[in-house]
């Protein structure tokens, strides 16, 4: 339960609203039971959390502005990486937990299951419903972006 | 590779998750391109700094209580009426279904992290992605010499073990070095013999407690790998040998071990 809780507070970013919506999706796992056909039981209960909290989301605040397209996967030169890794070593933990909930839904909740849960390639496809290939390359885009953001932060900070 | 393909495969690199022969290639890219090192650098940074607990957040053990609570109670109103339902079409399918979901379910509430590889078989792949490496970046050894008597001594003090070391050039497999390598999260001694052209690379560290020499033997990606238990040691073979000879090395391991 703790990794629907840690999916479902990262995506809500309150405790009381993933507390409901953790609550609220083993609710509906039990009741759609039926529909689980096998395959890995985690990633089955974390698509229903995911559901749950998207559609909460919607409810309650409001689409997120979709995903701009400027994080395509573009260049960047050595200066701006080695500035990059940089910030990533020096930001203190706060600032990384901010820059992580500003992120887009899509890229946060990507990061959340890869880095922060631990789940495989194959576990995250099958929780998010795309293939292989697509966690990849948006994994990519997503730390590409959170790493940029760190090193704004930074910079900002001086 | 070029540029574009190595900043999403290094992600994949990073997670485990690349097969060997691509994980190679794109060692050998970041090894000629500065820019996707830096990169790589970055991004290995932050998987490092975002693997901290403190970024977990757990289930409040209220809310724990509150779902244990309600799943068995609310179960039988809430699903008898959706079962009497559809007991006209599936009854069949549904008896079997829910329990085996309804069991699933009680699993992930009572066991959070029930999926799990088998140990040996994650210590097989990285056992002979360990050797592949060793070939490819050149790394093959930290200390080059044919005498045990130098190679031995040589981990002293860079392990908290001491490894058995024996030369077996009369039986025509020499020891060529020694190097420290890193398997199954612990540091370990790999010993590295050779047999006419080909390279055989030995990892040992001490076993958790089972002194009985169990052996496996297995085929990853074309490389032949044996383990095996000698003398209190975890002990892996692995090389492009032929089975048959690398039993020979191994049963010479194992007779002086």
């Amino acid at each position: 339960m703790d990794a629907a809780y840690n999916l479902a507070r990262w995506l809500v970013r309150d405790d009381h609203d993933a507390q409901d919506v953790v609550q609220e999706a083993y609710l509906r796992a039990f009741r759609f039971a039926p529909g689980f056909r096998g395959g890995d039981p985690r990633a089955w209960i974390l698509a229903i959390v995911r559901n749950t909290a998207f559609s909460w989301l919607r409810r309650n605040r409001g689409a997120d502005p979709p995903t701009e397209f400027d994080e395509q996967v573009h260049g960047g030169s050595t200066e701006e990486h080695s500035m990059e890794a940089d910030a990533v070593r020096k930001a203190d933990a706060a600032t990384i937990r901010e820059a992580l909930e500003q992120l887009p839904d899509d890229f946060r909740e990507i990061i959340v299951m890869r880095d922060i849960e631990d789940l495989s390639y194959k576990e995250i496809a099958s929780t998010i419903d795309v293939p292989i290939g697509t966690v990849m390359s948006r994994l990519a885009r997503a730390r590409g972006k959170l790493a940029r953001s760190l090193k704004e932060r930074i910079a900002k900070e001086r | 590779m070029n540029c574009d393909d190595a900043r999403v495969l290094m992600h994949a690199f990073l997670d485990d998750e690349l097969d060997l022969s691509t994980a190679v290639e794109f060692e050998r890219h970041l090894a000629g391109c500065p820019k996707c090192t830096g990169e790589y650098e970055a991004m290995a940074a932050m998987r490092a700094r975002l693997k901290d607990e403190s970024f977990r957040f757990e289930a409040p053990p209220a809310l724990k209580e509150k779902i244990r609570r309600a799943i068995p109670a609310s179960s039988p109103s809430r699903a008898g009426g959706y079962f009497s339902r559809r007991e006209g079409w599936a009854p069949r399918a549904l008896r079997i279904a829910v329990p085996l979901a309804v069991g699933a379910l009680l699993a992930i509430v009572l066991v959070p992290r029930a999926i799990l590889p088998t140990a040996n078989e994650n210590i097989a792949s990285e056992v002979v992605a360990s050797h592949v490496r060793s070939l490819m970046a050149s790394h093959l050894m930290d200390v080059a010499s044919t005498d045990q008597h130098t190679v031995k001594p040589w981990f002293n003090g860079k392990l908290d073990f001491s490894p058995p070391v024996n030369d077996f050039a009369k039986e025509g497999f020499p020891l060529v070095g020694g190097r420290l390598d890193y398997i199954g999260s612990r540091p370990v001694a790999a010993l590295v013999y050779q047999h006419g052209k080909h390279v055989i690379n030995v990892f040992m560290w001490p076993s958790a407690g089972d002194t009985t020499s169990a052996e496996r033997i297995e085929t990853e990606h074309g490389y032949n790998v044996e383990q095996m238990i000698v003398a209190g040691m975890n002990c892996w073979v692995v090389s492009d040998l032929n089975q048959a000879e690398l039993d020979k090395f191994a049963g010479l391991i194992r007779a002086r071990g």
